[in-house]
């Protein structure tokens, strides 16, 4: 049998939920848990932000120094606040992607599920602005480099006038005021990302935003031991003069950059356009089946919520009635956010087993398994048992197919969520004397496919929840299975002792498995080395390999050209007959068609031709200024350069030429500009 | 004869509760008719089934309007309602068990079941909500 991509993840992540289960326990288990514990990243990272925004100074000498002082002046509060905002964020980019696989590999953002799928796309995008402007305001080397290739990557898009890149060419041509700019981005991309955040969430009910306080402690607690043990600092000042051959690189948020470098801005936009376009796509992409879903039938509703109150995705609502019976409202269902679960069904006060078989039809049901079938369907297997250990399992289908063969003296009764199960049906099994115990099986502890199937049956069994679980419905034959997976299901299954009354009810149902965990010695160094793995990649990957862009016997050589060339067609004065025929409005003295010339440039290094190419004005009439600004590794060492232009409407020849030797140092970001007036200038060597 | 007789007094002021309360009657007078020396044991539990499920889906609404005006006896209330309906419950065991089962007992059982919830429980929602007005 060959598994598809999907179903090797899906294997993938039920055994390292496994896992996690046996050694967090599944109340703590990190995986069931990820949304959650990506809000603890986003609030740490958010406390910490605005601790650090109190000391920061915008500029470009001041947010290099107010930061090298916050980490260095104070190490136990400014250094550590600095470490835990760094490596909470990087977090964050980690728990959001984890948490974007795992709802892939198990398929749970198709068809009516797509609206957290894809309210969950901006919040990435979100979440990766707010990072990189975040390392652009700490403005050592690797801000340095993420501002020149941020300009190149924005430069391919025609939204700005000129090339924001040239704001990066030296000290001069970049402002203050860009910091402002920057840190104003840094805090509203994440408002932005919380307004995202709380609308992703928007059709979960009762969405879980907390994680496990314990788990939440075990995750602060290592994010600041590695905080203290591996401090976040700045690389080297930057300096615009130099390029930095090799800068170190948060690998969380820049995997994109040296692509960008390498391939150019253009593809690396049509890539990650693509990517986003996919996944944009996935929740409808094939192959999509909807089960029927859930059917009130009005004969037997009165309109009491119940169903209401349980549907973990907000399908269900009370509206005016629509018939002739004496009642305010009914169960209405949502075609659209229905997910076929049952769970309303499990919640319905007329979904009693023991109802007449000619009327039994609960006020809310699922089309494809009706409450009656079930019930005829449960009565013939429990008839083929036999002997005083007779065992009805009631189980989800996210458990596993259990048609095959179980060791005992039972039968099964499967349905899409243990949830659906009323729990009179369990009560039905006792009266009618149809099994000895049962055994009530869900998909996982903790991380139910439905979302509330476990917590509401056992919530119902405890009489916390309605419909209640009849009192006397003795526990002790109820067996409660959240088993990590199939095969441990059968194996406790095997393992379980008969069901019988024994006098000592406990008035709880016994606990068949909870997810096998290990005991508590083995789990305490599980988690910690899980945690410590988890700290050390991201301590790792935050600066990690070292991105090398320059050889070292490399300079970068940059041309930026900012110039408006004269118009095309000279200004000529009108006749007062031509002015006569012009309208009344537009009539002018002068005649001045405003398209401009375009610059042709070439630029030569040793000889050789490095660069030539021809630049049209900017602006709807081309009326606006060129502009050209490209970027060239060159071998460093004396060499010369020759820089011709033409911006007039000659055929051939050059308006602008200006050639020189220049020694250039290893890393030297050497910037040819042209200004009107003065022609090329560069600095000069000599 | 009718086993339970509506009177003006079981009117609560809740229209959906008192719309209920009727029809509920209506069933168990029904019942009480089919009941006789030679009646169906089969018929009987079915019949009470339905009871069943009609009474815990009036108990259901009770329970709602209760909680919506925020009635403050609540707890006792829902707590009686698990009461009676768990009553049900062993009386269809009681009926399903021949040995034990007695038709004049039960319709007894049965007037009583109801007449009691309302003399006690609806009664007091009753004077709360006119105490409200």
């Amino acid at each position: 049998m060959t598994l598809s991509p999907r179903q090797w993840l899906r294997a993938f992540f039920g055994a390292l939920e496994a896992l996690c289960s046996r050694a967090f326990t599944p109340a703590w288990n990190p995986l069931l848990q990820l949304g959650s514990i990506g809000w603890f990243f986003f609030w740490i990272v958010a406390v910490s932000g605005i601790y650090l925004y109190v000391f920061f100074d915008t500029g470009i000498t001041r947010a290099y120094d107010t930061i090298e002082t916050l980490t260095h002046a104070q190490p136990w509060a400014g250094g550590v606040m600095r470490s835990l905002h760094r490596y909470a964020s990087d977090g964050l980019v980690a728990i959001a992607l984890t948490h974007l696989l795992r709802e892939f590999a198990l398929d749970q953002m198709r068809g009516k599920r797509w609206f957290a799928w894809i309210t969950g796309l901006p919040l990435l995008v979100l979440i990766y602005v707010s990072g990189i402007t975040g390392y652009w305001l700490v403005w050592d080397v690797m801000a340095q480099y993420v501002a020149v290739v941020t300009g190149e990557l924005l430069d391919v898009l025609p939204l700005f006038g000129e090339p924001i890149s040239r704001n990066f060419v030296n000290e001069s041509s970049l402002s203050s005021r860009f910091f402002t700019l920057m840190s104003f981005i840094h805090i509203a991309a994440p408002l932005l990302l919380l307004l995202f955040m709380w609308i992703h969430i928007h059709r979960h009910t009762a969405a879980r935003i907390q994680p496990a306080r314990g788990l939440s402690l075990l995750v602060l607690g290592s994010l600041l031991a590695l905080s203290i043990a591996v401090p976040a600092v700045s690389q080297a000042r930057a300096d615009l003069d130099m390029v930095p051959a090799t800068v170190g690189l948060d690998w969380f948020y820049l995997p994109v950059y040296p692509l960008v470098q390498q391939w150019g801005g253009a593809t690396a936009w049509q890539l990650l356009g693509g990517m986003l376009l996919l996944l944009g796509l996935m929740p409808w992409l094939p192959p999509k089946s909807a089960p029927p879903v859930a059917k009130v039938s009005l004969l037997n509703c009165n309109g009491c919520g119940r169903c209401v109150a349980d549907c973990p995705f907000g399908a269900l609502s009370l509206e005016p009635r629509s018939d002739w019976q004496n009642y305010a409202v009914e169960a209405v269902v949502n075609a659209d956010r229905c997910l076929s679960c049952g769970l309303c069904v499990g919640a319905c006060p007329t979904a009693t087993p023991f109802r007449s078989a000619s009327m039994f039809t609960a006020g809310i049901e699922l089309p494809q398994l009706p409450l009656a079938s079930l019930r005829e369907q449960l009565k013939k297997s429990c008839a083929a048992l036999s002997g005083d250990d007779r065992l009805v399992v009631f189980a989800c289908e996210p458990a596993g197919d259990l048609s095959g063969e179980l060791r005992r003296n039972s039968a099964v009764a499967q349905m899409p969520c243990i949830g659906m199960l009323p729990p009179s049906c369990i009560d039905f099994v006792f009266s009618r004397r149809l099994a000895d115990g049962v055994v009530i099986a869900g998909c996982t502890a903790n991380g139910c496919y439905q979302r509330f199937g476990q917590c509401w049956t056992e919530e119902r069994i405890a009489g916390q929840r309605d419909p209640w679980l009849r009192a006397r419905v003795p526990r002790e034959r109820i067996a409660l299975s959240w088993a990590v997976d199939l095969r441990a299901f059968r194996s406790g299954l095997a393992a379980l002792p008969p069901l019988r009354l024994s006098g000592r009810d406990t008035g709880k149902p016994g606990l068949l498995l909870a997810g096998p965990r290990w005991p508590m010695p083995v789990r305490a160094v599980g988690m910690a080395l899980l945690l410590g793995v988890l700290a050390g990649v991201t301590a790792v990957f935050a600066t990690e390999p070292a991105w090398r862009q320059l050889e070292p016997q490399e300079a970068v050589m940059r041309l930026s050209i900012r110039h408006a060339t004269a118009t095309k067609i000279e200004c000529k004065p009108l006749t007062p007959r031509q002015m006569a025929d012009l309208k009344p409005n537009m009539r002018r003295p002068v005649d001045c068609p405003r398209e401009r010339w375009p610059v042709y440039v070439e630029l030569e290094r040793g000889g050789e031709l490095l660069y030539r190419g021809t630049h049209p004005p900017s602006g709807l009439w081309n009326d606006g200024a060129a502009t050209v600004f490209r970027t060239f590794r060159v071998p460093a060492g004396p060499q010369s350069i020759v820089v011709r232009m033409r911006d007039s409407g000659r055929e051939s020849g050059f308006d602008q030429v200006r050639s020189g030797t220049i020694d250039l140092e290893p890393g030297q970001n050497f910037v040819i500009e042209f200004r009107s007036g003065k022609g090329f200038i560069w600095e000069d060597m000599s | 004869m009718n086993l339970i007789a509506w009177r003006e007094e079981f009117t609560i002021g809740l229209p959906d509760v008192d719309h209920e309360h009727r029809e509920l009657i209506a069933m168990i007078n029904a019942l009480h008719e089919s009941l006789g020396p030679d009646a169906d044991a089969a018929q009987i539990v079915e019949a009470l089934g339905e009871i069943h499920a009609r009474i815990a889906a009036h108990f259901a609404l009770e329970e709602r309007e209760m909680r919506q005006l925020k009635y403050d006896s609540i707890a006792e209330h829902k707590d009686d309602h698990e009461r009676l309906l768990d009553d049900i419950l062993d009386i269809i065991d009681t009926v399903e068990s021949p040995a034990a089962y007695d038709p004049e007992a039960l319709g007894e059982r049965l007037s009583r079941w109801f007449s009691d919830h309302f003399r006690t429980h609806d009664l007091r929602l009753h004077r709360w909500l006119a105490g409200r007005h």
